[in-house]
């Protein structure tokens, strides 16, 4: 369990999200296992203490975006509400507590948030989650409340505008971290498409670890997958694309075998996509800037108020579709499958991206980078325009 | 009051009398309903011997009833296994739980004996008692017929009636209160079968918040592979699991001996579809219908009764396993039980049943012909029999469901925790270790596995009170549960709040077991699957369990659960300790 932690919060500390020493993962098995600064550790553990749950969390954020969030909200709002897909449906909304109310009783009230939600803000502290089974649950819910107010932030920044001088500093810092377009390792540029079963296993597993370094995707969200004649390929469901080593499935095309029944979630879009299109590999991650633009519709007077699954038109961001659709069997393979092969990408309303390889993996991830770079450029501009 | 009727029937079958009775609000706020309102109930009854008249046979459904939560036309049922000797609790969807709930009841509690076979009709004025004569000895699915046009019916076939302690209790709908034998139970009371039809609707608190938390959980299911995906649950029914767990490694084959069968792909789900084409059907209410049916309206077995009449009796005939199960269903007769008995028989002798002995090997064993004489007890009582007790793959006496616990050790652990024997249900593993629900863990590790069991088997405790099915939890969680209970209820329910009332029904059921003598020596697993490797290949190794780390995990649930190293109570007062 100790190694567990350390992993962890090594990962934490990897995906460049906390702040140095800003960090504690705890865990519950025989005795109480913490790992981080002591006085997250000592808040972290009376909280564990008077809830049901294995692991738990406690992080404060490198960018400031919760406290930031908090000041920006009402003062009687008690809930982020993300509007991105991935996160509304597995987190609903997020709990928000504020500084004044962190009186004596803080554990208590912070434990009774975190019975019911799996991972809550908190004024000055950050981002606190529970794992219920697992230290990978505790980091993978916070990674996802990060993603969720990344989101909400930036999407409300071009949508409500600069509210403060800390809003414009933070703009500033965030032009400053992503001036920079992300640029591929030569490695998977020149990826040759696999021949033998070993080498896509290897592939997949490489390929996935490159869009987790590149920062495409928070390591867990995501899928990836090749097919090779009657043979998809395909990363399993929850699993860390930067360590995808025993965590591929092969799956008969025909449906003549079940094992794919932990396959991704996405499954029938990847399958769908290949009909379409014919293509060889297909990339999906949830990169941020993408994320954040497919969600700001033009459209005045639309009655829609489920955009994000029932919008009935195609929109473009450059050359890549935006379309609607829900995970899963929601319809999101239906409306991904005809639109993706004309561009090679395609964008899901507040979800993330789809991108082909038509005949090796390093074109998928050519193609994601560059979307994510597009949206980026694209971002910044849009928030120029709308500060002047 | 919303959600409950506050009603229990109470139906003497000695006396032919019936009588309604208020539960007190006490109970169902810190026991909800089916298991747990049950294990509240047998407070005065978990020491009184399983065929003895008065002891009582429940009926039980939860809140979420009749309300249209998802998957929670659901009830338990319960009594004291005449195989484990443990209270027993089957969670069985469908709509005789449906309809009992209409009729205004919470709970039947059934006592006494009948003087001569009857049938009990319940309908929301009361109960009333049917001659049963002429039904007395048919099949299930005869007497389901013979009342049709009642109501909802559950009956038992023969092997309830002769007293087989895996007999089952069958609804018209194709589910059952399939292990431990409460058949049995009811066979013992000449209770041939019951039949309910009702029409209240319980009232929902909250409708606008009940809404919302149902669109949350559809949510969660539609983006759950295992439940709605093209390979899922709804798609194949149990049988998908067939192929993957024979890619790694843990199907249970020629009686634990090895765990992998090359001829499992003959009944597989993909099998199953082009050799019956069958289509979807399920608790009625329940979007996921993870059953089917032939087109002449024949069920489908599900993967356990698959696995044990195939794989660990060494038999590859798909015509044979479908027949064979066939039969367990019309005689009213476990299947995995029956399987893994015969299984047991079969390495006592020296030779698996073949195909062709299948069908004349179960109705001997019901009627007590030759063979039958040895097979009726079970596996336990046959291989003690034989002198070799430890061929009986069981624990508490209760036969091993088709998951290796060699593949999936979080899963050797719950086997033996679980209250009423080895039953993979308690604390549902398979979730995490296998499928990757709510998160994936390491299968063949220990580490950290006594806790996610104790909290599994906590939650699903509160799962089968509320009443909703396993199957659920593989795409929503107790958080979208608790907001949903709440909801119909307007009672302050937290997730935090359910998970407490899973430990206060589980514990209980330890202290029932604790009391009538059950400790360390009972919470443990088959010597087999610490000393023989399971069947290593495809880069997987199945290396025997190591009796060391598993001990140390089963001590450290043990203080977990506040009990002492023979995993008894320290506290000698328990039921005192609890708020009702
Ligand atoms: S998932 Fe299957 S067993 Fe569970 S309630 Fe639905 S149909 Fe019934
Ligand atoms: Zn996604
Ligand atoms: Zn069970």
């Amino acid at each position: 369990m100790l190694s567990q932690l350390d992993k962890y919060l090594g990962k934490l500390h990897r995906d460049a999200l906390v702040k140095p020493q800003r960090a504690a993962l705890l865990v519950k098995d025989d005795k109480l296992l913490a790992q981080g600064p002591a006085d997250l550790s000592s808040l972290g553990a009376a909280i564990l203490e008077r809830i049901n749950v294995l692991a738990l969390a406690i992080a404060e954020p490198l960018l400031p975006l919760t406290d930031l969030l908090i000041r920006r909200a009402a003062p009687d709002c008690r809930t982020l509400v993300p509007s991105d897909t991935e996160t509304r449906t597995f987190l609903h909304d997020i709990p928000l507590v504020r500084k004044t109310e962190l009186t004596t009783g803080a554990s208590a009230l912070l434990a009774d948030l975190l019975g019911s939600r799996k991972g809550i803000i908190v004024e000055g502290v950050g981002i606190v989650t529970t794992g219920a089974m697992t230290p990978e649950m505790a980091y993978i819910n916070w990674s996802s409340v990060w993603h969720a107010v990344f989101v909400k932030y930036l999407s409300d920044l071009l949508t409500t505008g600069i509210r403060s001088p800390d809003d414009e500093l933070m703009v500033a810092a965030l032009r400053e971290q992503y001036r920079r377009p992300i640029t591929l390792a030569d490695c998977c540029v020149r990826a040759t498409p696999p021949v033998e079963r070993s080498e896509i296993y290897a592939q997949i597993e490489r390929i996935g670890r490159c869009t987790v370094d590149l920062q495409l995707v928070d390591s867990a969200f995501g899928n990836i997958s090749w097919r090779d004649g009657g043979m998809i390929y395909i990363s399993q469901t929850g699993a860390s694309l930067d360590e995808l080593a025993g965590c591929i499935d092969p799956v008969p095309c025909d449906n003549s075998s079940t094992v794919g029944l932990t396959a991704s979630s996405e499954l029938l879009a990847h399958r769908r996509i290949y009909e379409a299109t014919g293509a060889r590999a297909i990339l999906h991650g949830h990169p941020k800037f993408a994320v954040v633009l497919s969600m700001l519709c033009a459209e005045t007077g639309c009655e829609n108020i489920d955009c994000w699954k029932d919008c009935p038109r195609i929109r473009f961001l450059a050359t890549t579709p935006i379309v609607p659709g829900e995970i899963g069997a929601g319809g999101l393979a239906d409306k991904v499958a005809p639109v993706i092969g004309a561009a090679g990408t395609a964008l899901v309303y507040g979800h993330g991206v789809f991108t082909l390889g038509r005949e090796h993996f390093g074109e998928a991830l050519e193609r994601l980078v560059a979307v994510e770079n597009w949206c980026r450029q694209e971002y910044f501009r849009r928030l120029v325009v709308r500060m002047t | 009051m919303f959600g409950w009727h506050g009603r229990l029937l109470q139906v003497d079958l000695s006396a032919g009398r019936a009588r309604t009775e208020s539960l007190p609000e006490e109970w169902l706020h810190h026991y909800l309903g089916g298991r747990g309102l049950a294990v509240r109930l047998f407070r005065d009854f978990f020491q009184i011997e399983p065929y003895s008249p008065e002891m009582p046979l429940l009926f039980a459904t939860g809140p979420l009833g009749a309300t249209a939560a998802p998957t929670a036309e659901r009830m338990a049922v319960v009594s004291r296994s005449p195989l484990t000797r443990t209270l027993y609790d089957c969670s069985v969807g469908g709509r005789f739980a449906q309809q009992l709930k209409c009729a205004g009841f919470d709970v039947v509690q059934i006592d006494g004996r009948a003087a001569v076979p009857m049938v009990l009709a319940i309908t929301p004025s009361g109960a009333e008692l049917l001659p049963a004569d002429s039904l007395w000895g048919s099949t299930v699915s005869t007497t389901i017929a013979a009342l049709n046009g009642r109501g909802s019916v559950v009956a038992i076939g023969p092997a309830g009636e002769h007293l087989v302690p895996f007999a089952t209790i069958v609804t018209d709908d194709g589910n059952a209160a399939d292990r431990g034998g409460l058949g049995a139970v009811m066979g013992s009371k000449r209770l041939k079968a019951v039949v309910v039809s009702g029409a209240k609707l319980p009232e929902i608190a909250d409708p606008a918040r009940f809404e919302r938390a149902h669109n949350d959980i559809l949510r969660l299911f539609r983006a759950a592979p295992v439940l709605f995906g093209e390979l899922g649950l709804g798609a194949y029914g149990t049988p998908t699991l067939v192929d993957l767990l024979a890619q790694r490694r843990m199907t249970p084959t020629e009686n634990f001996c090895k765990t992998f069968f090359a001829a499992a792909a003959n009944y597989s789900g993909p099998a199953l579809r082009a050799a019956c084409t069958p289509h979807k059907v399920g608790c009625c209410g329940c979007p996921v219908q993870c059953q089917k049916v032939t087109a002449d309206g024949a069920y489908l077995p599900g993967y356990e009764a698959l696995s044990h009449f195939g794989a660990l009796n060494n038999i590859g005939d798909l015509t044979a396993i479908i027949t064979a199960i066939r039969t367990c269903h019309e005689l009213g007769l476990d299947p995995v039980s029956a399987a893994a008995t015969l299984a047991t028989w079969g390495e006592v002798r020296g030779a698996f049943p073949t195909a062709a002995e299948l069908v004349p090997l179960l109705h001997d064993l019901v009627w007590r012909r030759g063979a039958g004489e040895q097979l009726c007890a079970g596996s336990r009582q046959l291989a003690l029999a034989a002198g070799k007790p430890q061929v009986s793959m069981s624990v508490k006496g209760l036969e091993l469901p088709a998951y290796d616990p060699r593949g999936a050790y979080g899963m050797a652990l719950a086997y033996c925790t679980n209250n009423h024997g080895g039953c993979h249900l308690g604390a549902y593993p398979l979730a995490h270790e296998i499928l990757r629900k709510p998160a994936p863990t390491d299968r063949f590790s220990f580490a950290g596995k006594a806790r996610m069991i104790k909290i599994a088997e906590d939650i699903n405790a509160a799962i089968d009170s509320l009443v909703a099915c396993k199957f659920a939890f593989l795409g929503a969680g107790i958080e979208e549960y608790a907001e949903l209970l709440a909801a119909v209820t307007g009672v302050d329910f937290t997730p935090e709040r359910l998970k407490e009332i899973g430990e206060r029904i589980y514990l209980t059921e330890r202290w029932y077991n604790d009391v009538n003598g059950f400790s360390v020596i009972d919470d443990c697993l088959p010597e087999r699957f610490f000393r023989e490797a399971g069947s290593s290949g495809d880069g997987i190794e199945v290396p025997p369990l190591d009796r060391a780390r598993f001990d140390e995990e089963l001590q450290k649930y043990y203080r977990m659960r506040g009990l002492d190293a023979h995993g008894r109570f320290v506290d000698r007062n328990f039921l005192v300790s609890l708020p009702c």
